[in-house]
């Protein structure tokens, strides 16, 4: 898994690209950790694109859960982007009823 | 090894009502558009060839039991559901045939819907029957003779005439019973927690896993999970909630998904999940939902990896390993 994170003034963006499966969750969850203490520090959206993941297993998902939950609230974490794959798991595991998914990065936050 | 299932319903006994078995006649019917029949056997080919399983039967409603057929000697059954009573018919006409009335029984945990099955097991009933009940919970024989006290039940369970023999095992400490090899794991299940059992026989393995939550905060203990389903021929895992519902509203109610399920038999090397324990609140139309998402999330995570075989259980199912 690739990991790139960006502030633009609007929002913190993550991009995890290629796979999050039991390989490297711990690497995912240690980073997106990482990111949404910036993001709590900064009083800004953290939006996840998702459009570089192939797709995300349910360690991935789990850790989805573990970031909202070190966020206390504090802020949101969107998901954006994602490609079909991801869609559909999102939609399996009703993740897309617990956080926000939307199309496009920019439509978070600015 | 041949597994079937007598009850595959988590944490209560559930039927369909009327209007839900005439919604399956009518869809039928439409499908059918009309054309006839020969026969009954024409007629039922065509039921189970061209309409979906949730139109042309039901996954059944008893709770948790389900039966190893591996030794001559002895029946093997997991968990004493609601499922258990039927199965406690079917063994007696076997015993009539000239079965041995040895029964050992591995219990998952002693809550009411993997016990309640128990007083109407009628091989309890039975002069000459022997039960041996394995579990990994001491109080197992405590929580069977309560269920059996006056203000639960009529007959008392010092009056039932089977010898019936408890058994307590310590997980990581394999043990042989019925021409089998048998390994436990213990299970995150709200507070008492739960037993999973891998059964062995010549090169085959069998995993019974239910009532196992498997959260967010303890991933790294899921390796143990995988080590136990390592190479299994055939898991049995309970896939009651979605993981969105299992981390979040059902969060501590002792329950797996059916994405979690997947990926542990991916990383175990395992060839067939059989998901397990459906959710009570479930029709038929709900839990094939289910099944086809599951097919297609282990499609979608599959990787390099060799395919996954899922099935969903269903009373009366039978699975040859």
């Amino acid at each position: 898994m690739d990991w790139r994170l960006s502030n633009d003034g609007a929002r913190l963006v993550a991009q995890p690209a290629g796979r999050v499966d039991e390989e490297s969750w711990k690497d995912f969850s240690a980073r997106l950790t990482a990111a949404v203490h910036e993001a709590v520090e900064a009083k800004l959206p953290l939006v996840i694109d998702l459009s570089g993941l192939e797709y995300m297993t349910s360690k991935g998902l789990r850790v989805l859960t573990m970031a909202k939950s070190e966020a206390k609230g504090a802020i949101v974490i969107h998901l954006a982007a994602p490609n079909a794959a991801m869609k559909r798991i999102l939609a399996i595991s009703r993740y897309n009823m617990l956080f926000p998914v939307v199309d496009r990065v920019d439509q978070v936050g600015g | 090894m041949r597994v079937r299932f007598w009850g595959t319903r988590g944490s209560l006994p559930v039927a369909p009502h009327a209007d839900a078995v005439l919604a399956k006649v009518a869809r039928a019917l439409m499908i059918a558009r009309g054309r006839s029949f020969a026969d009954q056997d024409e007629a039922t080919a065509f039921a189970r060839e061209e309409t979906e399983f949730a139109t042309h039967a039901t996954y059944g409603g008893a709770t948790a039991c389900m039966e190893i057929e591996a030794d001559e000697e002895a029946f093997v059954v997991c968990d004493m559901g609601s499922g258990m009573r039927e199965f406690g018919v079917n063994a007696l006409r076997r015993c009539a045939e000239g079965h041995p009335r040895l029964y050992h029984v591995f219990l998952s945990h002693p809550n009411f819907d993997h016990v309640m099955g128990f007083p109407f097991f009628r091989p309890a009933y039975e002069t000459g029957a022997r039960i041996v009940i394995h579990s990994g919970h001491p109080d197992a024989e405590a929580a069977l003779r309560r269920q059996q006290e006056a203000i639960c039940f009529p007959v008392p369970f010092e009056t039932l005439r089977a010898k019936i023999e408890f058994v307590t095992h310590p997980p990581d400490q394999p043990f042989e019973a019925a021409g089998l090899t048998v390994s436990l794991i213990r299970q995150a299940h709200a507070t008492r927690g739960s037993y999973g059992y891998r059964f062995e026989r010549d090169g085959k393995a069998v995993v019974y896993s239910t009532d196992a939550e498997h959260g967010a905060e303890d991933m790294d203990a899921e390796g143990a999970f995988e080590t136990f389903f390592a190479g299994a021929d055939l898991v049995i895992c309970d896939t009651m909630y979605s993981l969105g519902d299992a981390v979040s509203l059902k969060q501590d109610t002792g329950h797996a998904s059916n994405v979690v399920a997947v990926d542990l038999c991916h990383a175990a090397g395992a060839k067939r999940l059989a998901l397990f324990h459906h959710e009570p609140n479930g029709s038929d139309e709900d839990i094939q939902r289910m099944f086809y998402e599951t097919l297609r999330y282990e499609e979608l995570v599959r990787g390099e990896r060799p395919k996954l075989e899922v099935l969903c259980a269903y009373d009366g199912l039978e699975v040859e390993v």
